[in-house]
């Protein structure tokens, strides 16, 4: 009788260490593996210092057009009005002059923040109930030199840094912003 | 230490518990519900920066102002209305608001097709270049001509009001052809009306924006009449709360209850046909009580008392036939409106500054019975309103550059002296007009005494939307050769031996002349808002290029380089008239304008004019008084139509030079069919050149179309005596055929009709549009109205029977 008590209670430590062991192996699995195999990881098409750009002003490139619509991402034609001929040695300078605009292709940047088709977002009204950019963006002042890395979920196709719905809803409830289905899907 | 199956349980119960402690099954779940927005096969327009460009919206005649909104200036995603266009005012109906689907539809015509096998077979189109297609026809015009045959040529035009139309008629004069018809429209009879009456072709039109009160009769002002979007701000003015300003009333006199009816103060549901015995009632009324200016009625007008005809006779007058034969008490048998009824509406009428009697019960798609016509002209003639500055005034005609003078050949001369087909020995009508319906008559009876050997259509699809389009199909396998110009392939273009496909709406140079019932001028100009997309041409530049193909005089009488610079040379006519301005911005009334009061021009040149005209801003002029241009022998308005004495009428029958309720008998054995069918239109479902878009049709009620199935509307009553319920199975007959139907038992159809949408049941096009439901003018019955010649459709006799 003994015996088999001990062996039963011998079966149920070895029982916890089995459990345990998958329970780690998962979580190492759910936490660690599974991000790094969800994201693929996708560089621009060329790179592009914000800090070498100091000198401008961000509404240079980032701007508003006369009908209240933002400009999006900016076009070569933007990137024209100063670099129609390299002004550096910079070898990405080089594919910018030499790629893009001497060829007037538009850049086929990679946008870190791509919203689905059926979201109408508008900077306008968010400028002007004066949120900051980096409320939602990165901070692009501190002297960023390279375009961070856009991790691209293998599943979904967005980037992870695209804002999701939930986020878009807790910010106009906490500033009394309509949460109607129309106010952003028209 | 063994791992056996229960040691695997153990460790697969900790990796569930694990895997629920992880992001992993709660990140997959969130991003399920956004993994299907990315599908590759899921169509997603492509992005960029969005710009608008303004243009004049060519889907119908109602002119309204667009901005077509374009991605990356190539990709056109959606179509909005001009605030600065005074006619629509930044609103558009849905077939504008759907009108993308027509630029990227997947049955556009891509580039010129040539049919190598039996009529109507799709496979048998082969793609020829347009070199080609231009020699072919060119050739076998030339052939045409110089073997005698020129008036061998026929046409069809759709957008009458368009300078292709005056291109078309220059082509076809130079060419030597006077065969060259439109697709029938309320106007027809409208104009032959105004001829009678005022000598000369117009079309009435109605100061609505001022109204106090609108007796409609039939006119369904919400689902298409007069211009569409003019009339839905127009609605929208007259229901708004103005501090100090009656709202109007506005009476809907139809048998069925209509959008419009259901909106309006009062619905009189009259019986089918009756409205114009209504009307003439109602001058009864105004007649017996004095309630009308004896002074103008008498000084102004012929034959409202008796008259003496050319020959020395007495002649009844109007107000004789209408106190003899519409008593309130007979109108009450016909109308089934009661008398003390008609008495009240008369007299509301009558006291009403700004009333106005409107009518067209077909939004305009049909010329209506002549006497019709005459009768609500009448009517407004009794009220005053044809008196300058009254609420009825004549849609102005726009000054354009007159197209320079055909020059002729002695084939030009030859085919001219020939008789149009609508025109033959057997059938001299006294008044004739646009006789597309004689013609085809004409053709289908073997009655032609020449034989046409080519017909083009350009912008239309009769085969599918002419009411009884039997007899253009029937007509069709008469002719040798048929040439359509259009985008689509629809049904008509299925039948073409050739198909010369046309720019789109959207991307092609056109204008509008002048708006259906609109009092000011109006005239503006659409222009390409992208590049042609496919293989297309303009059908203006290919008249062009067929004329200069012939050559001779027919290339000497229309010397334009392309249609661009045809455009280009009718608007400096309009800068010389000087009698208008543009608008640029809301707020703009030309409505306000007053008879002879042009407003201040503001370009300053014909190329400033063709720039601003061209970039959406739209000209307008001052209204023109109906009795400002009188033209009748006498100088006065002729309500006895004096000039049919010489016309070739029977001048025994005295009620034929006045208006009156003459109703077209409908064909058919009253027993077998017991029941009247009657076509009704709406807003969102396009029944004419363009076919229903899918985005218009997922509008529509399932109690209308539900799958393929179309519901027709009768009566409770009508049900009961036939033994039908609420979504039965029918099949619905009328002496030009049957069809299936289900049924919709509505309380709003007048006892005794079938009450059919038009629209519906197309053949051609893609999966989308073809077989939802049936087409009515495949079972529609078209009454030749005696006078003028023309098709006219009020009723056909139908039998309904469970399927």
């Amino acid at each position: 009788m003994k015996e088999e008590k001990r062996s039963t209670s011998g079966r149920t430590m070895l029982g916890g260490l089995f459990f345990i062991a998958g329970l780690i192996v998962a979580l190492i699995v759910g936490w660690v593996v599974f991000p790094k195999v969800l994201y693929s990881q996708k560089t621009q098409p060329m790179n592009f210092s914000h800090a070498a750009h100091e000198d401008s002003a961000c509404e240079d490139c980032h701007y508003f057009l006369p009908d209240g619509s933002y400009s999006g991402t900016p076009g070569i034609e933007n990137c024209r009005q100063c670099h129609e001929e390299p002004m550096t040695d910079s070898e990405q300078e080089r594919i910018l002059v030499e790629e893009y605009i001497q060829k007037d292709r538009e850049i086929p940047w990679l946008v870190y923040g791509w919203q689905p088709d059926n979201v109408y977002f508008s900077h306008a009204p968010h400028q002007a109930a004066e949120l900051e950019c980096v409320q939602c963006h990165r901070d692009v002042t501190a002297d960023e030199e390279k375009l961070p890395i856009l991790y691209e979920n293998r599943w979904t196709g967005y980037s992870k840094s695209t804002m999701k719905m939930v986020e878009c809803e807790k910010c106009h409830a906490e500033r009394g912003a309509s949460n109607a289905c129309q106010t952003c899907h028209k | 230490m063994k791992f056996g199956r229960r040691a695997f349980l153990q460790f697969a119960a900790g990796a569930v518990g694990g895997t629920l402690l992880s992001p992993l099954p709660w990140k997959l779940a969130d991003d399920s519900a956004i993994w299907s927005q990315n599908w590759s096969w899921r169509p997603s327009p492509e992005r960029g920066l969005v710009s608008k460009v303004p243009s004049t919206c060519l889907f119908c005649d109602g002119g309204c102002g667009i901005q077509v909104h374009l991605v990356n200036k190539k990709n056109a995603i959606y179509i909005e209305g001009n605030a600065a266009n005074p006619v629509n005012q930044g609103g558009v109906c849905p077939l504008a608001a759907s009108g993308c689907q027509f630029l990227y539809a997947p049955y556009r015509v891509s580039q010129p097709l040539k049919q190598t096998k039996a009529r109507g077979d799709a496979s048998g189109f082969q793609p020829i270049s347009w070199e080609q297609a231009i020699g072919e026809v060119g050739a076998a015009l030339g052939k045409m001509r110089t073997s005698g045959n020129s008036q061998g040529l026929a046409g069809i035009s759709g957008r009458p009001r368009s300078s292709m139309f005056h291109l078309w008629r220059q082509f076809f004069s130079a060419y030597g052809s006077p065969n060259l018809f439109q697709m029938p429209s309320h106007a027809d009879s409208l104009e032959l009306a105004c001829m009678l009456t005022l000598g000369h072709e117009a079309t009435p039109a109605f100061a609505l924006e001022r109204a106090s009160y609108v007796l409609s009769f039939g006119a369904n002002l919400l689902e298409g009449w007069g211009a569409p979007a003019r009339m839905q701000s127009v609605f929208g003015q007259w229901r708004q709360e103005r501090a100090g300003i009656a709202q109007p009333k506005i009476v809907q006199i139809e048998p069925r209850l209509s959008l419009t009816a259901t909106k309006a103060d009062e619905w009189i549901a009259v019986k089918p046909g009756t409205q114009c015995a209504l009307a003439l009632g109602i001058a009864h009324v105004m007649i017996k009580n004095h309630l009308y200016d004896d002074f103008f009625m008498t000084s102004q007008v012929v034959g409202f008392e008796d008259w003496i005809d050319a020959g020395g006779n007495t002649r009844q007058g109007f107000k004789s036939l209408v106190m003899q034969n519409y008593a309130p008490a007979q109108v009450a048998e016909w109308t089934g409106v009661a008398a003390a009824r008609i008495e009240e509406i008369a007299g509301q009428f009558a006291a009403q500054e700004y009333a106005v009697a409107i009518w067209g019960e077909d939004g305009g798609k049909t010329p209506d019975n002549i006497y019709s016509d005459l009768s609500f002209l009448a009517l407004n003639l009794l009220k005053g309103n044809m008196q300058p500055g009254g609420m009825v005034s004549l849609v102005p005609p726009v000054p354009l550059e007159v197209l320079p003078e055909v020059q002729m050949d002695q084939w030009a001369y030859r085919g001219l002296q020939q008789p149009r087909l609508d025109l033959t020995q057997t059938r001299q009508l006294p008044l004739p007009g646009n006789g597309l319906y004689a013609f085809l008559d004409t053709i289908n009876r073997g009655g032609s005494p020449y034989s046409v050997e080519m017909l083009m259509i350009y912008e239309a699809n009769p085969v599918y939307s002419l009411a009884e389009n039997r007899l253009i199909k029937e007509a069709l396998g008469k002719i040798s050769s048929v040439v359509t110009f259009t985008s689509y392939m629809d049904e008509t273009a299925l039948q073409a031996d050739l198909i010369l496909p046309n720019h789109m709406a959207l991307e092609r140079y056109d204008d509008v002349i002048g708006l259906p019932g609109v009092p000011y001028a109006y005239y503006a100009v659409s222009r390409p808002v992208l590049p042609p997309r496919l293989q297309t041409k303009h059908t203006g530049d290919v008249i062009l290029a067929l004329a200069a193909t012939i050559g001779g005089t027919v290339k000497g009488s229309l010397p334009w380089k392309n249609f661009e610079a045809f455009l280009q040379s009718r608007v400096k006519g309009l800068a010389a008239a000087g009698t208008g301005a543009l608008a640029g911005k809301p707020g703009v009334q030309p409505w306000a304008l007053q008879s002879g009061q042009a407003p201040k021009s503001n370009y300053k040149n014909p190329k400033d004019l063709w720039n601003k005209l061209t970039s959406g801003l739209c000209w307008y002029g001052p209204p023109v008084d109906a009795l400002q241009q009188i033209n009748t022998a006498s100088g006065k308005y002729e309500l006895a139509c004096v000039s049919l004495q010489n016309r070739g009428v029977n001048v025994e029958d005295a009620a034929v030079y006045l208006p009156h309720f003459a109703p077209l008998t409908p064909s058919g054995d009253a027993q077998a069919f017991p029941l009247l069918m009657m076509g009704y239109r709406r807003l969102n479902i396009s029944s004419e050149y363009l076919a229903n878009p899918p985005f218009m049709t997922k509008t529509l009620w399932d109690f209308l179309l539900k799958g393929n199935d179309l519901f027709v509307e009768i009566h409770p009553e009508t049900a009961k005596s036939l033994g039908l319920k609420q979504g039965d199975r029918a099949t619905l007959t009328t002496p030009e055929g049957e069809v299936k139907v289900r049924i919709r038992i509505f309380a709003g159809a007048h006892p005794g009709t079938v009450c059919v949408v038009h629209g519906l049941g197309h053949t051609a096009y893609d999966e989308y549009i073809q077989d939802k439901g049936i087409n009515i003018n495949d079972i529609i019955e078209v009454q030749m109205d005696p006078i003028t010649g023309m098709g006219t459709v009020w009723a056909t006799r139908a039998q309904l029977a469970r399927a």
